[in-house]
């Protein structure tokens, strides 16, 4: 049940593409299945921010709570 | 919005046939509407019945509370929290409400690795065993879970699927799908959750969602 794609051209530098690379192989995805992935999750991150929600990183085992900045 | 449809059968249960069906990744205003107006009186007059026969509150439906109509506002438009839902009949038969993004695997081996989480799914009153004996139609938690994992495939998460269970419904995910039960979560209410790997994926596709 997939819908119709739209293929598009992307640049990255030696470095972007040297992270795309590790990441996708860390999360056993595609490319382009990590780039839809980021999509998703950036604009979660959007939305939620534009609502007024702040974003945290948390470590329980320290018990340190740091609000992420988002620009 | 694009809507794609992809035809499924349903077990009608009256003729002991299958019947035609759609499959819908989307939750639409016609699937909302039937909720509020066919599936919402439905499940009242279940509890009715429930409620006279004695049985006690816990064991009425605990997707009593859910508001689809709210929940589908609040996923509206966002690409990580895609609906699904089923029509047979001209009736929305089924719904499901995923999320692509929030959540991680908690089986060992697949620890830390992409999902596609159930979030919500619930069938139509009528279409419950514990609610309609005998019910209309069977079939539908087998076609949204299958949806899920084909999700799931569709984003490179290899079929990997998890969620927690309502208790009516920790069977048919332990049997029938063959999830792994990783017990009650503290942090969910206490529901048991369930987690589906690439391999138990394959398996329950290749034996058509059954039993």
């Amino acid at each position: 049940m997939s819908q119709s794609k739209k293929t598009m051209t992307l640049n990255l530098t030696d470095a972007e593409m040297s992270i795309l690379e590790e990441l996708c192989t860390k999360k056993e995805l595609s490319k382009t299945a990590l780039l839809r992935q980021a999509l998703r999750l950036y604009q979660l991150v959007e939305t939620r921010l534009e609502k007024g929600d702040k974003l945290f990183f948390e470590d329980e085992e320290k018990k340190e709570r740091a609000e992420v900045m988002m620009l | 919005m694009t809507v794609t449809v992809s035809p499924v059968f349903l077990f009608n249960v009256a003729t002991g046939k299958e019947e035609p069906a759609d499959l819908l990744d989307a939750i639409t205003e016609k699937q909302l509407a039937d909720w509020e107006a066919e599936w919402t009186p439905e499940l009242f007059k279940a509890m009715q019945r429930l409620h006279r026969a004695g049985v006690e509150r816990a064991q009425w439906p605990q997707s009593r509370h859910w508001d689809w109509r709210r929940k589908a506002a609040a996923f509206q438009g966002m690409l990580g929290t895609p609906g699904f839902s089923i029509m047979c009949g001209g009736v929305t038969q089924g719904m499901m409400l995923a999320d692509t993004v929030t959540k991680r695997c908690r089986i060992g081996s697949q620890t830390g690795k992409n999902l596609v989480y159930v979030s919500f799914v619930e069938n139509a009153p009528w279409n419950r065993k514990e609610l309609f004996d005998p019910p209309r139609y069977r079939g539908i938690g087998s076609i949204l879970m299958r949806a899920a994992i084909e999700l799931s495939k569709e984003h490179d998460f290899k079929g990997r699927i998890g969620l927690h269970s309502l208790p009516q419904a920790n069977g048919f995910y332990a049997n029938t799908c063959g999830m792994t039960d990783l017990g009650p979560d503290a942090n969910y209410q206490n529901l048991r959750y369930f987690e589906m790997t690439p391999e138990q994926a394959e398996a329950f596709l290749e034996k058509g969602g059954k039993a």
